[in-house]
This record gives C-alpha cells, structure tokens and sequence, in this order.
C-alpha cells in the first residue's frame, strides 16, 4: 500500500461537506449516489467522520460469496464490482463499523473506494480534518 | 492479449475473457437475461446471440451466444447484423409468448418492435424463463438448496420434492438474481418466507431493525471465520458506536495535550 487515507477527528467541525462531495463524486444517471461518508456527533456539537477504514483483513471481503470485493493493491481500497455483486447485504450485515452501505435510490451495495486514488472528500474538506497521503 | 474486431473497431482483450463482457465493456449494448458475473455463463437465453467470421473463412459466417464464447485473435464481431436482430426477435417474440406478464421481456422486446407476441400464449405460464440464474448462484453459494425438476413443459424450478428445502438459507440471492422476478419472497415481522420456508431475520439488539437471515449469517460465520458478534448490531448502530469511540480517542488525546 502505498496510500493512507488520515482523518483528523479534532480537526471536523461537522460541515457536512465531505457528504456532499461524496454524493455527487458517486453520481450515476444524473442522480446523487448515497455518500460513503458521514460526519457524526458523539456530543452535540462534536463531530468524527465516520467512513470505510479498508480493513486490512476485511470482514466485507470474507463474507462476500460472490468475490465481489477485492482490495485495489494501489489505492489501498476495497472496492466492489457492481457486475458481480447481487446485494444479498451480506457485507452490511458483516463490516463491524457499518460502512458498506445499501443505497436504496440507485439500489446497489456502496463502499468507500477512495475515489480510484483521488478522494474527493479529502479534496473538499475545509478544515483538512480529511487527507490522502502518500506512506 | 488478442486482438478482435467489433462492428469494425480493432479492440485489445485478454485470453479467456468471453465476447460479451468484452463487447459491454466497449460500450455495445446487447440485450441478455440470463447473464451475471458472479455466475458461469450457460447461454440458456440466448438472447446475446452475434455473428463472427474471420478473414480466412472466406465470407463463411455463424451465429453463437456471446456470454459463451472465448476471444481469439482474429475475430470479427458483428453485434446488430439484420440476421442477428433477426435471431434475437424471434427469441423475445417465443419469450413473450411464455411469459406476457414480465416487464423486462416486454420491455426488451419493445425495443426491438415487438409489442405483442405472435404465437399463441402459454396458458397457466408463470414468468420463469427457465435461464437457472437461480440454480447457478445458489450452487456458487454452496448450497445447491433448489434445482429443475420434471420434464417437458412441466420443468420447473423447485426444491427438493416441493417441501421446504433443506439446504436454503435464506439470502434471497435467487430471488435477487432473477431477471424476470418470478421468486416470491416476504420480509414480516421478523421472519422472511422464501420457498415456502420461514427464516429468522436478525433484529438489531440497539435498535431492533432487521437485519440478514439468522441462518445465512450462521453460514457466514461458519465458513468464513468472521466473529458472531459482527452480526447482532446493524449498520446505523455500527457506525455511531465507531464515532462514539472516536470520539473518545479525541476526547483522551485532548486531555493528554493539555
């Protein structure tokens, strides 16, 4: 791996934009896709951002019957192969952090990718409280 | 790497790939119902038919299904040659004549200018299409719960002596795979009724929202070592559980700095 994506938590103010970057990033059909990334308050007016940690023994991949996940040896990220995935929510159920996610408006299991090598989260948070770095 | 043509485009694609993912993935839309990556191809629909020659064949051509056809160097594809639009109507106008109620078949055969089938209708038809979608995912699954039985216009897809199946546990993923949505199926009060057979779905001990089949995930936990407790919480829960330890770090480290 030669990439890490660092999140900052102090860092956060709970803009929202990265939700919103990663919406329109993941846009399919001229529609929004479900973002891979939510900030989250754990007190009220305190947030985290809470996104895919691309486990390195990833209970996503293991669970996944169909081998539709497969980690991106460049980027670092699981990714999923959406012609070989048949959303039986079994990585859902499985990650231990919550972070694949069924987005029911285009109706396919979604996951942080990393943008391919690119996260545009990272590109447009305000703060830097999200960063893609070079390891 | 080999070389093919397709619709006149000279097109790189890897030894062993099929013409149909190749011909997709440049674009080329071919209509198939029976086709998923997650499953080997069987060519039952035969909707992906398209016609290939090579130079040395001397203007000698046939036509085979896509999904099952290996790239070699040198060939020529044609994916919308009258003869192959020819092939693939009369297949959605039988298809339409087996199951008038399915929406992706009339769909599909409207765009290919056919909006009512002229062949007598199949009485007392359901939507099935007989592709074994279903029987194929199921046995990648390693389960093989349901399979064809009887013979002739009696051949359906079924379990084991039509009781429960034994072997099913509860993932939908026939139902899910279906082209032609025939595969009934409910989610009510926390059980799921797939063939007839009734699963417990898991409730989320936070939140109480239902989760995956219990037994499905106890297959899961089985055959991929992944720990039992991974699957008591449900997402949502999950994440703000994550945040909440987050938040806790960040909390310490605060601490820690002053």
């Amino acid at each position: 791996m030669k990439f890490r994506f660092e999140v900052n938590p102090s860092l956060c103010t709970g803009c929202r934009t990265c939700e919103l970057a990663c919406a329109f990033a993941h846009a399919q059909n001229q529609k929004p896709g479900r973002s891979r990334i939510y900030p989250l308050a754990y007190e009220p007016d305190k947030y985290v951002p809470v996104a895919c940690l691309q486990c390195d023994d990833a209970a996503c991949v293991k669970s996944c019957m169909f081998d539709a996940l497969k980690r991106n040896e460049v980027t670092g990220a699981v990714e999923l192969d959406r012609e070989r995935c048949i959303k039986c929510m079994a990585c859902v159920a499985a990650c231990p952090f919550g972070c694949a996610l069924l987005d029911d408006v285009q109706d396919e299991i979604v996951k942080c990718d990393l943008c391919g090598g690119n996260p545009a989260c990272a590109t447009f948070c305000p703060t830097k409280a999200l960063a893609y770095k070079k390891i | 790497m080999v070389h093919i043509t397709i619709n006149g485009k000279v097109i790189k694609a890897t030894e062993g790939e099929m013409l149909l993912s190749v011909i997709r993935r440049h674009g080329i839309e071919i209509p198939a119902l029976c086709h998923h990556e997650a499953i080997e191809p069987t060519g039952n629909c035969r909707l992906c038919m398209v016609e290939i020659t090579r130079e040395e064949w001397d203007g000698w051509k046939k036509h085979v299904t896509s999904c099952l056809y290996p790239v070699e160097e040198g060939l020529i594809v044609s994916t919308h040659t009258p003869d192959v639009i020819e092939i693939r109507k009369t297949i959605l106008d039988l298809q339409l004549a087996n199951c008038p109620d399915s929406e992706v078949i009339q769909k599909m055969a409207e765009e290919y200018g056919i909006y009512k089938t002229s062949y007598e209708v199949v009485p007392e038809g359901d939507n099935c299409i007989m592709c074994y979608a279903c029987t194929r995912i199921c046995e990648v699954l390693g389960r093989s719960a349901i399979s064809a039985v009887g013979r002739g216009h009696r051949k359906e897809i079924a379990p084991p002596f039509g009781a429960e199946p034994p072997d099913c546990i509860g993932c939908l993923a026939c139902a899910q795979i279906c082209p032609t949505d025939v595969i009934p199926w409910t989610d009510r009060d926390n059980t799921r009724t797939i063939w007839d057979r009734k699963f417990e779905l898991i409730s989320c001990k936070e939140c109480g929202r239902q989760t995956i089949a219990r037994e499905f995930a106890d297959y899961l936990i089985e055959k991929r070592n992944i720990p039992r407790e991974y699957f008591e919480i449900c997402d949502n829960c999950k994440r703000s559980e994550l945040a909440r330890k987050m938040g806790e770090i960040v909390a310490r480290a605060q601490e820690v700095a002053i």
